[in-house]
């Protein structure tokens, strides 16, 4: 009887000593991201994002004492890249997590790569609807706002500024050129506007004069634009020399005006109004420490990609403490309905589709630089739950 | 008799079959330690050597530079999702891709082949890329996020059946498939129709007075090319269950002409052997450096320099003097 105790003492101690040799052991968290071409600015932001969470994690104590080890892999912004990248850190590293893909088509690959493994990611940059829509899998969240938050958001400022507003669309001809003005146009529907007619462009146009005619016969208040890069700086521009920006607002996509082109654009984008997930502007005591901690690190600003992927790597640890496990079952039952604080304010992610709600902001470009001009809440921009996989 | 090209297809038989026994060792190894990954990536390797093939078959015979191979490779790809997502059978898929890659050849191959040198490898980019462009935007195709659920298939052999889930059952299959286009190709090139080839890229304005149309050699080269690419393409989406536009795009045709000079333009066995060269040099150097594409590119020039045979020019002049040895024997 006595021996028989002492070995069970020995066992359970054995099984703590091996449990704590277990918890010794870090977590993997893989990261499929463009590193190279022309993502590669978005990939960045995503990096320093991650690495600055996993580091203030890390040192203080690791999730349940483990720490985070990040695993980097270039997936080129292409899906048959990043779905054999992908493969390597499931089946080679076993990694616990996989974040990290930027376009649309390596999340959705990479996302059904996960479900036939039994893992599961999140995207942090993807923003087609479809994602935690018609094409949702239960090993994929996203922590990002998809599309139909920005476009959501937008138009419910819209609707309280400017009331039955008459809107006007000019969209960059191509698939999500028009997909991302015929969604805005759903929204202004909704909300009571008035659509007066659209025309799409094709990408890289040097003219955007020839539309002019129809846009100044229907006499819009609105104009909404999905254009981007270039096209957006051509556009602006010429709106401004023929005086059509003269009681005009304009509208657009969260892409349309970038850091990247404001510059160019110069005072043709005064005013120019969009919807985000993340501004830098945001006076929260929380993005504040967080401004200063990404720029000491990084001698940058954080763009939308930067903080919701530093946001994910809380969420994950939030998740894995609550499942007490890395096992991809628990997890997903943990990250469900998980509330955590990011930078940009409490995000809770929706146990229907496994999509991120968050407060939406509302920007407005005024003297080169965006200000927030509005907010809109969570439940009122993430529209119904299009889910039905699960 | 037996004469230099007689000679150095025999030798492309003899690493083909050396090709056949490696990639049965990496399947029993593969297999053992219950690996999924490397085998995969060995798939996938041996299906790009099929596109790299067919880039052989028009640069090294009948000395057409494609620069838009993607496109038949692309078109095999989604005609192949599109029948799998509707019927699950591979058979079916197979079949669609083979009519779709004789068809698709015959309409390439009557367009690109109007026209010669430099003005051909601009041709096939630019119906590449249009054809990239159009997928690219049509919803009902993916559009630009392509097509994901196509079904884990259970591939049925009448007396046997494998799913291609299983890493090693679906490289073996890809690996039988691939060494099959591998040997048609081979032997449709040591026919007269082969040589012919090899003598319009020697010099195109003289065959037609040894009595043969140009236009039909070049044509029918294009076909043969055009339906290797596609059949291999078919085999994409079985292995990675999504297509995407990406796989039209021209780094996808740049890529398999790297494959070949990799390799060795001119030896068929070459553009696999490459395939399987640079594929793994990729994963390794993508994992190491996110400057994986400086490294191919030095890789690239180095053997434009110092190997203008590629890989093969380093190894098949000792198995050819071997056989020649035999021959005379």
């Amino acid at each position: 009887m006595k021996s028989l105790r002492t070995s069970l003492a020995t066992l359970s101690l054995a099984a703590l000593l091996g449990g704590g040799a277990m918890a010794a052991e870090p977590i993997k968290i893989g990261v499929v991201t463009p590193l190279s071409g022309t993502y590669a600015g978005i990939g960045q932001q995503v990096r320093w994002g991650l690495e600055l969470a996993t580091r203030e994690v890390n040192a203080a104590g690791g999730i349940d004492g483990r720490q985070i080890e990040l695993i980097f892999e270039d997936e080129e912004a292409n899906p048959a890249v990043a779905v054999q990248k992908a493969e390597k850190l499931f089946q080679v590293s076993k990694v616990d997590f996989l974040t990290g893909t930027v376009n649309s088509g390596s999340t959705l690959a990479v996302g059904q790569l996960a479900e036939r493994s039994g893992k599961l990611i999140a995207t942090t940059v993807s923003f087609a609807d479809s994602i935690t829509g018609d094409k949702c899998s239960p090993n994929v969240f996203r922590v990002n706002a998809k599309a139909g938050q920005q476009s959501a958001a937008l138009a419910a400022w819209l609707s309280k500024e400017k009331p039955q507003a008459k809107v006007f669309y000019l969209g960059p001809d191509y698939e999500m050129g028009r997909s991302t003005v015929a969604a805005f146009k759903s929204n202004v529907d909704r909300v009571g506007g008035q659509s007066l007619g659209e025309v799409f462009a094709p990408l890289d146009s040097k003219d955007y004069t020839q539309y002019f005619g129809q846009l100044r016969a229907s006499r819009p208040q609105v104009l909404y634009t999905s254009v981007a890069g270039n096209d957006t700086v051509r556009l602006f521009t010429q709106l401004d020399e023929f005086g059509l920006l003269n009681n005009l607002t304009l509208l657009g996509a969260s892409g349309t005006v970038t850091a990247q082109n404001i510059t160019a654009i110069g005072k043709a984008a005064e005013g120019f109004v969009t919807g985000v997930g993340y501004s830098a502007e945001i006076d929260t005591p929380a993005n504040k420490k967080f401004l200063a901690a990404f720029r000491a690190a990084n001698k940058a600003d954080p763009d939308l990609y930067g903080a919701d992927s530093y946001g994910l790597i809380f969420a994950y640890k939030a998740a894995v403490e609550r499942a007490k496990s890395t096992d991809a079952d628990k997890v997903r039952e943990a990250l469900r309905g998980l509330k955590w604080s990011t930078p940009q304010g409490e995000k809770t992610i929706r146990a229907g589709d496994h999509q991120a709600e968050q407060i939406m902001y509302v920007v407005r470009v005024s003297d080169g630089k965006f200000k927030i001009v509005g907010q809109v809440d969570g439940p009122a921009a993430i529209g119904p739950d299009a889910c039905t996989r699960f | 008799m037996r004469d230099e090209l007689t000679i150095k297809s025999h030798a492309g038989y003899w690493l083909a079959a050396l090709l056949l026994l490696a990639g049965l060792v990496v399947a029993g190894v593969g297999f053992a330690t219950g690996d999924v990954f490397y085998l995969r990536l060995a798939s996938e390797a041996l299906i790009f050597g099929g596109l790299a093939l067919s880039v052989d078959i028009l640069l090294g015979y009948t000395g057409l530079l494609s620069l838009g191979q993607a496109l038949h490779f692309g078109l095999g790809a989604y005609v192949s999702a599109l029948a799998l997502i509707a019927t699950q059978s591979f058979w079916t898929a197979m079949g669609v891709a083979l009519a779709a890659g004789v068809l698709g050849g015959l309409v390439g191959g009557f367009i690109a082949n109007r026209v010669r040198g430099v003005y051909f490898a601009l041709i096939t980019f630019g119906m590449a890329q249009v054809s990239a462009k159009v997928v690219y935007n049509t919803r009902s195709l993916g559009a630009s996020d392509g097509l994901i659920g196509v079904p884990v298939l259970d591939i049925n052999f009448g007396f046997f059946s494998l799913s291609s889930a299983s890493p090693t059952a679906f490289f073996l299959l890809a690996l039988a498939i691939l060494l099959l286009l591998y040997f048609l190709a081979a032997y449709l090139l040591d026919t007269p129709f082969g040589r012919l080839l090899i003598a319009v890229k020697a010099n195109e304005r003289r065959v037609p007075f040894l009595g043969y149309r140009t236009a039909t050699l070049r044509l029918g080269s294009y076909v043969l090319a055009a339906t290797i690419a596609t059949l291999s393409g078919a085999l994409y989406p079985m292995l990675r269950g999504f297509v995407s536009p990406e796989l039209l795009f021209f780094s996808t045709s740049g890529n398999a002409v790297i494959t070949v000079i990799l390799g060795g333009a001119g030896t068929l066995v070459g553009a696999l052997y490459g395939s399987v060269l640079l594929t793994v040099i990729k994963s390794v150097v993508g994992s190491w450096t996110e400057h994986h594409l400086i490294v191919i590119g030095l890789l690239f020039m180095v053997v434009v320099i110092f190997l203008p045979n590629g890989l093969m020019g380093l190894i098949q002049p000792g198995i050819r003097a071997r056989l020649a040895r035999g021959g005379r024997r």
